[in-house]
Parts: C-alpha cells; structure tokens; sequence
C-alpha cells in the first residue's frame, strides 16, 4: 500500500519536476524582454505627453518610491529635461478606473498646466470606451489646463456614449494635478 | 480498442474538429472565452493560435506518457502538463504588449479551458502520439475558425470596419452601427445564429448519407 503510494506521488512528482525545469528555462528567456517593454512603453508616452515642453523625460525612481505612498495608482513619475538641463514639466504614468482600467500618462509642466494625456493601455468597452480613450479630439481638451482640479461637462466635455471611460480619464488628470500639488509644497 | 484505433485515419482525425465535433459549435465547451474576446478579429487571431499550441502540446504529451500516468493522479499531471504549456504562452505574450493587455486575463484562463481538459482526458490519454498530434490542430483550428468568422462579424457590423495591426483593412462608412453587436448580448446572438446554421446544414445532409454523424 505504502508503496503504491509513493509510486504515485513519484510519478506526479516527476512530471512537476520537468515542467518547472521548462517554464525556468522560459521566464529566463523572456524575462528582459517583458521588463524592457515595460519601460519602452512608459518611457514612449511620457515622451509623448511632454512633447509640447520640448523636453526629455527621464524616470524619478526616488520620487516615484516617496509620491506611491499617498498615491498608490500612481506608477511612475518621469521629470521632462529642458534642453538646459532643468526640470521643465513632469509626466506622470498612472491608472485610473473608467470601466475597467486605463493605464494613462499626464504631463504636467511646471506652471500646472496639462500638456498632453496618452492612454497606455485601457480594457475599455472596444468601440466605445477604447474610442474615447484614444479620441484626440477628447482628450485635446485637456491641453493648457490646470492647475486646479477639472470637472467633466463645465471644464471639458465628456465624450458622448462613454461616460464612466471620459470620468476614467478626467480622474486620473486630476490625480495628477493633486500630484504637482504636492510636488509644489514639497520643493 | 484496436478496431477502432485501426478506423481512425490521420485525415479524419484532423477534420473532425471542424463539423462534426467542433469544440464550440458542437460539443459548446470552452464558450466563456470565446464569447469575450471575439469582438476583435486580432484577438482572436492570437487567442486562437494559443489554444492551437496548447491543444496540440499537451495532447502530444500526454499521449507520449499515457502508459507512465497512474490512473489515480491522472488528472493533476493534465493540469500540471497543460498550465505549463499555458505558462509558456503567456510569458511568450508578454513580450508583445499590446496583445497581451487585450486578450489579458483569457490566456491564463486557457488552463481551465474545458476543450482542453476534455481532448486530455477523452482523447489523447488513449490514443497514438500521432492521432494526438492531429486531433490537437483539428480542434485547435476548429475553434480558430469559427473565432474568426464571429469575430469578422461582430467587428465589421458592431464598429464599421476591420482593423488589423493597426491598419484598417475594411471599412464600410457607415455611422450609425448596431453597437450591440460588440457588447455582450452581440456575442451570444452571434454564437446561437452559427451553432443554428451549423445544426440546420447537419441536419440536411443527414437524410442523404447512411452513415449519419460519422
């Protein structure tokens, strides 16, 4: 009886060893790729929302690590470089709910006024949702306000059959304003 | 046993997963995922080629070690033996960003995707490596197929147009679109409209053949 048992759980032991012996050898195959396309893609639309300032963004690990203890949708903060080197605008990367999430980041220059908003990814409604969030028109609106926080229908319109997405993406803008708030006090 | 493994022909194990056992039209397992994501044609595309690989791995593998698997245990080592395959396409589509958030949490869900348990358990644990190896790509490309032609409906009347890659590959013009098409109710009219079509056709040949469902 003892025996049979062991033969079992030998077997079943067996068969585990040599899958996780494969998916080992996966991740480590793939596991700088997934990360450096992480960074890729944060690093992309944080260029993207501060095109405007002509700057350059750079990550803030530091800042990133202090600013997630009171914000912990926020994912990164990325400092825009002028072109002499001083801090010009910031960007933000973070999630916001609309329907479901939406990763977006937000510029924000040093006057508090938004200078761009590039939605990473969103698991929106596709073809309603997925539309606003991708919509220049929409998220246009945006461009040049702040620094105090913004009400959908009196400081932009929300965008028509999408309106948990356009709450989504007008939640996280003003996260990110109430996060160069404190910037502010701070420095 | 041996008759019938010596009736079945490597062709006719490959066909089969298109009509006559088709995984979501006939035999209706592994529905939950399909009715989610076939509302993108790209979706599919990549949700179908998982489920081709998985399919086709763990039934050759399982079929590989079908005399090594003590009856008792049989079904840990399938799940342990497919959530391995399904780790790897996961960690493979991880790479390719845009994919992977889309089609999100329905690739770790492959694992308890009933159309591949049910080939582990019915099929590939008694039968010849190469019989498996078919059965998986028949089935696999079954699903795929009938993925793409609910997914070509519901994308091109549900938002107007077709849009692969990033390119628009067809686009009718028109605005007022039957939005229903790609939420959830779209799903299942679509669905119950083929599995009605495919009944119908089935059930018009059959008078003519003697063979019945073969």
């Amino acid at each position: 009886m003892i025996r049979h048992i062991l033969n079992l759980g030998l077997r079943l032991f067996l068969v585990c060893a040599v899958a996780a012996v494969g998916l080992g050898l996966t991740y480590t195959l793939v596991k700088e790729r997934i990360a450096e396309q992480e960074q890729k893609r944060k690093a992309e639309a944080a260029d993207t929302v501060l095109a405007p300032l002509q700057a350059e963004a750079e990550e803030d690990l530091d800042l990133t690590a202090s600013l997630q203890e009171d914000f912990p949708d926020l994912i990164s903060v990325f400092e825009g470089k002028g072109a002499a080197g001083d801090v010009v605008g910031y960007a933000f990367v973070l999630k916001s709910k609309g329907y479901n999430f939406i990763t977006m980041a937000v510029g924000v220059s040093t006057e508090g006024k938004v200078t761009g908003i590039k939605v990473v990814t969103n698991e929106e409604t596709p073809g309603l949702g997925s539309v606003a969030a991708e919509s220049e028109q929409f998220l246009g609106q945006y461009q040049g306000k702040g620094p105090d926080p913004l009400t959908l229908r009196v400081d932009v319109d929300a965008y028509s059959g999408a309106t948990f997405t356009s709450r989504g993406i007008n939640n996280g803008v003003n996260m990110a304003l109430e996060i160069w708030n404190r910037l502010g006090a701070e420095v | 046993m041996d008759k019938e493994e010596r009736k079945r022909t490597l062709r006719g194990e490959f066909l089969k997963g298109f009509i006559t056992t088709n995984p979501l039209l006939v035999l209706m397992v592994g529905l939950c995922s399909a009715l989610a994501i076939s509302t993108r044609v790209e979706n599919c595309i990549f949700m179908g080629l998982a489920v081709i690989f998985v399919l086709t791995c763990s039934n050759v593998i399982i079929s590989l070690i079908r005399n090594f698997i003590p009856d008792q245990v049989r079904i840990p080592i399938y799940i342990v033996v497919i959530a391995s395959f399904v780790t790897i396409v996961d960690l493979t589509l991880k790479t390719i960003p845009p994919v992977y958030e889309r089609l999100g949490v329905w690739i770790p869900l492959i694992v308890v995707n009933c159309i591949i348990l049910a080939r582990a358990e019915g099929y590939a644990s008694s039968a010849k490596v190469s019989h498996a190896f078919m059965d998986g790509l028949g089935i696999g490309l079954g699903y795929t197929v009938v993925l793409l032609i609910m997914s070509v409906f519901r994308e091109l009347f549900g938002t107007g147009k077709i849009v692969l890659f990033n390119a628009t590959i067809i686009d009718l013009h028109i605005k007022a679109v039957p939005v229903i098409l790609i939420m959830f109710p779209g799903a299942f009219i679509t669905f119950a409209m083929l599995s009605a079509l495919l009944q119908w056709h089935q059930a018009r040949r059959k008078p003519e053949s003697k063979e019945g469902s073969g």
